[in-house]
């Protein structure tokens, strides 16, 4: 298979985004793979790495909706809820831009370099860092302006506390780029990020057709299925584990880890890494 | 006084492993420039014997001859150990000087270490050598300490002695100790209050004999949990009994709690090396594993575990044995043991913790999870997240289940195995857990659908299969139905960290 063709773009160049001069400080040269034109205008769907099923699952939702109405989903291809995203976008077979902290050529989590090297070919990847540069541990909040640039909007799908979304959220802010957050559990330590940007003033996304709206698009509201389930209802505020459950229900542990389990078969609910119960969005 | 001159023969066993093999002291004592050597390949052990044999027979107001003394160990070309032969050199030297009867000692043999002033001490694995003499039909001489051992051996001939000096006024008497009874209760499951899914696990595990990863934050109660898996498995009966109390005895261990049914409980620490953990040195001796034998071997830290020693266990987890290659020769220890492995979320163990912070990297936290699945996972049957418990909940929890409660119910699951004729699930392999399991259309299935969603591999459907197999026995149910197969992926381990 032939390698994908690369590409340096000047300042000025043709195809440099022109969505670069609102930064304080464009770069100079633009390292890339894929069609520079589908730089500009797309949605940044970031979060956090340590993502759980359910910031997973908003990651999905969201990109797979962008990139399939022709939107380019940006992020930053690391593991968790930037990698979800992009590759529900490919998923989709939809415009899709990664901004890396080392050279474009550098695949970089090494855990996304199978996703990153199809984005080479039917995406976009980029980088301001010369071909073959490893990561710096200043790279990292460098190139978030970059993500944030590149984006109409900026949407947080679950960030904890402290979180690198927010460097992003705050360049997105700096050159008048709308930051949207995902609402999560009061009490959930994965969603305090997010949920605190809401406090803050971000617009809350609970789904679609509200993002849709917010970025001028037509969208059918999605009624979310109403659960008769009252064990699902109790989940979809706060993920659990099943000795609380079982307590909180007064069941048999062993009846409880039969349901969450015949739940989670049917793929409402998901067991987070810690043990943990979560409704997963329908 | 004249001097005496003459030969005689005593019997004895050294250990080779855990095998006994038949050893003869014999001595001649002769004219000629005194002295003592004894030859037959002894360790240092074996030589130290002239000053213990010498002051002991003073003591004891025997005489030491003024010759030459030459003992011989027989065969040659088998390496001997230990201190056990103290006694049959001093016996034998005896007899050759005619201060006690020779007749006496046609057809016996003697096992004891000599303390300066006369008294015969226990040596490591004098449940070896007393087994050795009731396979060959022998009676023993032996310390009286050890009298206990003949009430757990019918058909053994045990003569219990204090002191050489009793050998000079009477035939040593039969010693029928009464067993001793192994000291303090066990850890029991009602101190367990909260973890009901981390107890629900471990009564699965004892009654499958499936090997439990437990995970969860320091302080969260894995270690309370596995010291008490082995008090709710059967008690240890039969050869069971014989097989671990003689790998203890060996070991220079107190065989007498697993003498009484006690199941082991061995936690060697992550820093254990790998002679430690399976076994090996000069003479070898049994390693951690063989002295988890028919009972838990708890690894706490896991993932601190140098990888070569976790390396060094799947043989034994295996086949059941530790095979040692040495120069004179292959040994083998028994090694058959439910495995418990503990492990934090993370490096700092907070991760995922509802109110600490974990302050570790992701880079570090993969690459600690990354040791976690490391080299044994594959023989790990099932997981569970144990939570740290809010200790001022804990007055609000009914209280727990007694372990005596879970014994019965482990019991009787392992019964209905036994009783459709199926071995432990822990020792089914693919084909046959198939034909065990009985799956009906529908939990085939569910057991596809699941494979599929959580992308698991063939390995980890068998798993699957063993425990939710287990969890039908503890239902008394013949046949594995969806409910089953659905408890059973709750204690998968692929994601769980």
């Amino acid at each position: 298979m032939n390698a994908p063709a690369r590409w340096c773009l000047q300042r000025g160049e043709d195809g440099y985004p022109f969505e670069f001069e609102d930064l304080p400080d464009p770069p100079e040269l633009l390292y890339g793979y894929g069609d520079p034109d589908l730089l500009g205008g797309g949605l940044a769907v970031i979060g956090s790495r340590r993502a759980t099923p359910y910031g997973l699952a908003c990651s999905r939702r969201f990109s797979g909706w962008a990139a399939s109405n022709g939107i380019p989903v940006v992020s930053g291809a690391a593991i968790g809820c930037d990698l979800e995203s992009h590759r529900a976008a490919l998923a989709v077979d939809g415009p899709t831009v990664a901004v890396l902290p080392c050279g474009a050529d550098v695949d970089y989590p090494r855990r996304a370099s199978a996703t990153l090297s199809e984005m080479r070919r039917r995406g976009v990847v980029i980088s301001e860092a010369p071909w073959g540069t490893d990561p710096k541990r200043w790279s990292f909040v460098r190139r978030n302006r970059l993500i944030a640039a590149l984006s109409r909007a900026v949407l947080v799908v679950e960030a904890g506390l402290p979180s690198g979304t927010f460097t992003t959220a705050d360049h997105a802010l700096d050159i008048g780029r709308q930051v949207f957050a995902v609402p999560g559990s009061i009490l959930a330590p994965e969603c305090r990020g997010s949920n605190r940007l809401i406090r803050q003033g971000a617009p809350p996304i609970t789904d679609v057709a509200e993002l849709a709206q917010e970025l001028g698009y037509e969208a059918q509201a999605d009624v979310p299925a109403h659960s008769t389930d009252r064990l699902l209802t109790a989940l979809t505020a706060t993920p659990m584990r099943p000795d609380d459950i079982a307590r909180a229900f007064d069941l048999d542990i062993v009846q409880t880890i039969r349901t969450l389990g015949t739940l989670e078969s049917l793929g409402h609910l998901a067991r987070y890494p810690d043990g943990r119960y979560g409704a997963l969005p329908r | 006084m004249t001097q005496v001159y003459g030969q005689a023969a005593v019997g004895t066993t050294t250990l080779v492993g855990t095998e006994p093999a038949p050893v003869e002291v014999q001595v001649d004592v002769s004219s000629g420039l005194p002295g003592f050597s004894i030859v037959g390949l002894g360790d240092t052990a074996v030589l130290e014997a002239r000053e213990r044999v010498r002051s002991a027979l003073r003591s004891t107001g025997f005489r030491f001859p003024n010759a030459r003394v030459v003992v011989n160990l027989a065969p040659g070309p088998l390496r001997k150990h230990g201190t056990g032969f103290d006694l049959p050199i001093a016996l034998a030297l005896l007899a050759a000087t005619a201060q006690i009867p020779a007749r006496l000692w046609v057809g016996r043999r003697a096992v004891g270490e000599l303390s300066l002033d006369g008294t015969v001490r226990p040596v490591p694995g004098m449940l070896a050598h007393a087994l050795g003499a009731r396979r060959d039909r022998v009676v023993l001489l032996g310390p009286l300490e050890s009298s206990h051992l003949a009430a757990g051996l019918p058909g053994l001939e045990y003569r219990g002695v204090s002191s050489l000096g009793r050998l000079r006024v009477e035939e040593p008497s039969c010693g029928v100790g009464s067993s001793r009874p192994h000291t303090g209760p066990d850890p029991d499951l009602a101190e367990v209050t909260g973890l009901d899914t981390a107890r629900r696990a471990l009564e699965i595990a004892a009654a499958g004999g499936l090997n439990l990863l437990l995970i969860g934050p320091p302080g969260s109660g894995k270690t309370m949990l596995a010291r008490r898996l082995g008090p709710i498995l059967p008690p240890l009966e039969g050869e069971e009994r014989i097989e671990t109390a003689l790998v203890h005895s060996v070991a220079g261990l107190d065989e007498a709690p697993a003498l009484s049914g006690r199941r082991p409980f061995r936690a060697p620490h992550h820093s254990a090396s790998l002679a430690g953990l399976v076994g090996g040195g000069s003479p070898p001796r049994p390693g951690e594993v063989s002295l988890a034998h028919n009972g838990v071997l708890f690894l706490d830290e896991f993932p601190e575990f140098a990888p070569s020693v976790l390396q060094s266990l799947r043989q034994p987890m295996e086949d059941g044995w530790v095979t040692l290659v040495r120069a004179e020769g292959r040994l083998r220890f028994p090694a058959r043991f439910t495995l418990i492995a503990a492990a934090n979320p993370c490096p700092c163990g907070y991760l995922g913790d509802p109110v600490k912070v974990c302050r570790c990297p992701e880079a570090a936290v993969q690459r600690y999870q990354g040791r976690i699945g490391g080299p044994l996972m594959d023989r790990i049957d099932m997981a569970v997240s144990v939570e740290r418990i809010d200790p001022a909940a804990l007055v609000h929890y009914s209280p727990a289940e007694p372990s005596a409660r879970v014994r019965e119910r482990v019991c009787a699951a392992r019964q209905h195995a036994r009783g459709a004729g199926r071995p432990l699930a822990a020792r089914m392999g693919g084909a046959e857990l198939l034909a065990g399991c009985r799956l009906d259309a529908r939990t085939r299935q569910t057991l596809g659908d699941l494979g599929r969603q959580s992308h698991l591999s063939g390995r980890a459907v068998t798993r699957l299969m063993r425990v939710a197999r287990t969890i039908a026995d503890l239902e008394g149910s013949a046949v594995v139905t969806v409910d089953h197969v659905i408890e059973a992926s709750a204690f998968r381990r692929e994601d769980l960290r």
